[in-house]
């Protein structure tokens, strides 16, 4: 093997259209782990099954849209929905009676993950399954460097979306005080009346609600296979261990790695690529192991 | 107004505190004495519902709150500055303020203009980052913050702990506005003697988790004082 076939040379257009293909990466990294980082920094836990949640979002789509008729955009926020009543079940049934042991509920949630990806296999089978792309997100963008999908535009403003939406509920209403200030300093927002409870309910909710999102937007781009979740959990937890606890560190970090990992890509190829990207993330963590931006009281 | 009856506080299993009882009526300071590690801190975490459990009765204007956790507490008029503030650094001042507002029943989230009329340069500072603030202009935010429950009982966990001194007469000179003249009832643990004399009604001092003497203020003699509180 001779370095050019290992080695792509620098070319402008090219490689103006790696970048443009980053923010696309970032989008989805980015959506991939807002659910997450919510969950972890607001509870310190560490969802193992966040990947099957995005799953059952997928799902729930294909269902909705299959069976049911719903048209794609309507299937976005009825993800959200059941993701989020899912979630509710979840935290009041499995993760409220393991909160101070974070060992046991890393368990008990790669144990949830199983169980969902078999009942999924067992209800829809292991073939692939497809989510309908609406007729107006068929089209392709091709100008000078760019070639982009339309579904890869969609996820793009929709993670501005929901990015911005997540900012406007922790930082402009009584409801994101709330989570802050539980993710601050539990004891004291006690003290002033909050019921730490009640916000992890909350909030675990929501974070499975952007999991089902993710979902549905990933089924558009991508097949729907029971164990699906797996790949995009690697994802989001990069993104988290790397932005560190909050939202705007995970939003610096999906650009960041979104960005890296496709002017690796450009330049080698996508597995060599993914393994620069992670030994520079162990590096980045010697030096920095609270990550980028950290929200938190500290990293649990 | 709070009354408490035989309570032993613990962390895990172990016994902290031992047998408190005192009753406060409305409008009276009540002063917890005793050198360092005595309890002090532990008593007005075990009022807040702060300690991991706690025997005997706790109640607030009749009602029996010893197993209530710490936001009913909250509601139900506990206000608390705690040792070392704890405000909370990544917040901006105004929203500590805000913070403390969640404890009211009457679900009114705005800043009381009474907390700003008590701290001038909080109210003109509303957007800064708690976390830059002085350390007293720190402890005045979290009294601000601790005024914004409106509370029935405000629990002051060492004040004028680590403040220069200037500052100090403007928190003793606060407290003894909201005392006397507001008619607050107050809990202050303090390590100044001269402090406790000039603002409480009644003295507790606390002794290896138990309260070894306590009575009215004005039963708190050299001699108690020599024995219990000079190291």
């Amino acid at each position: 093997m001779s370095v050019h076939d290992f080695w792509t040379p620098f070319s402008l257009y090219p490689f103006l259209n790696s970048l443009f293909i980053g923010i696309s990466l970032a989008s989805i990294f980015f959506i991939a782990a807002l659910g997450l980082t919510i969950i972890y920094g607001a509870m310190g836990v560490i969802n193992m099954a966040h990947g099957e949640f995005i799953m059952l979002g997928a799902y729930t789509t294909y269902v909705f849209q299959q069976f049911l008729g719903f048209p794609f955009l309507l299937c976005l926020p009825v993800a959200f929905i059941m993701l989020a009543i899912f979630g509710l079940i979840v935290e009041r049934g499995l993760i409220r009676t393991l909160y101070q042991r974070p060992l046991d509920t890393l368990l008990a949630t790669w144990g949830l993950s199983l169980i969902l990806i078999q009942t999924i296999r067992l209800i829809f089978g292991g073939e692939p399954k497809y989510v309908g792309v609406p007729g107006w997100l068929d089209f392709q963008i091709e100008a000078n460097f760019i070639h982009l999908s339309g579904v890869r535009l969609f996820i793009i403003i929709f993670a501005v979306i929901i990015g911005a939406v997540t900012w406007f509920l922790m930082y402009k209403t009584t409801m994101g005080i709330r989570i802050r200030a539980v993710m601050q300093d539990k004891e004291m927002a006690a003290s002033f009346g909050i019921d730490s409870n009640r916000i992890y309910s909350i909030t675990f909710a929501y974070g499975a609600g952007l999991a089902g999102v993710a979902g549905a937007l990933f089924g558009a781009l991508k097949t729907l296979f029971p164990d699906m979740g797996a790949g995009y959990i690697v994802e989001a937890f990069l993104v988290v261990v790397v932005g560190g606890i909050g939202l705007v560190g995970s939003m610096f970090s999906a650009g960041i790695l979104g960005e890296l990992s496709s002017i690796f890509s450009y330049f080698t190829n996508d597995t060599f690529a993914r393994f620069i990207l992670f030994t520079l993330i162990v590096v980045f963590l010697r030096f920095r192991p609270q990550g980028l931006i950290s929200e938190g009281a500290t990293r649990r | 107004m709070l009354e408490l009856s035989n309570v032993t506080s613990y962390y895990g299993k172990t016994p902290i505190i031992q047998n408190i009882s005192f009753t406060l009526e409305k409008g009276q300071c009540l002063c917890v004495l005793g050198r360092n590690g005595v309890g002090k801190t532990t008593l007005l975490q075990t009022i807040m519902g702060l300690t991991t459990s706690m025997t005997g009765s706790l109640k607030i204007n009749g009602s029996d709150y010893s197993k209530k956790p710490t936001h009913i507490r909250s509601h139900a008029g506990l206000g608390y500055v705690p040792q070392g503030r704890r405000i909370l650094g990544k917040f901006s001042v105004r929203e500590n303020i805000v913070l403390g507002t969640f404890a009211r029943d009457d679900k009114d989230n705005t800043l009381p203009s009474s907390c700003l009329k008590l701290f001038p340069y909080l109210a003109e500072n509303l957007d800064k980052r708690a976390g830059l603030l002085s350390g007293g202009q720190q402890q005045q935010l979290a009294v601000a913050r601790a005024l914004a429950t409106d509370p029935l009982v405000l629990l002051l966990d060492e004040p004028t702990e680590g403040i220069q001194p200037n500052i100090v007469e403007d928190i003793q000179n606060t407290l003894h506005h909201l005392n006397k003249d507001m008619g607050m009832t107050l809990i202050l643990t303090e390590q100044h003697i001269k402090i406790a004399k000039q603002l409480a009604d009644m003295f507790i001092i606390m002794d290896i988790g138990k309260a070894v003497a306590q009575g009215p203020i004005d039963q708190l003699t050299d001699e108690l004082v020599h024995e219990h509180l000079t190291i």
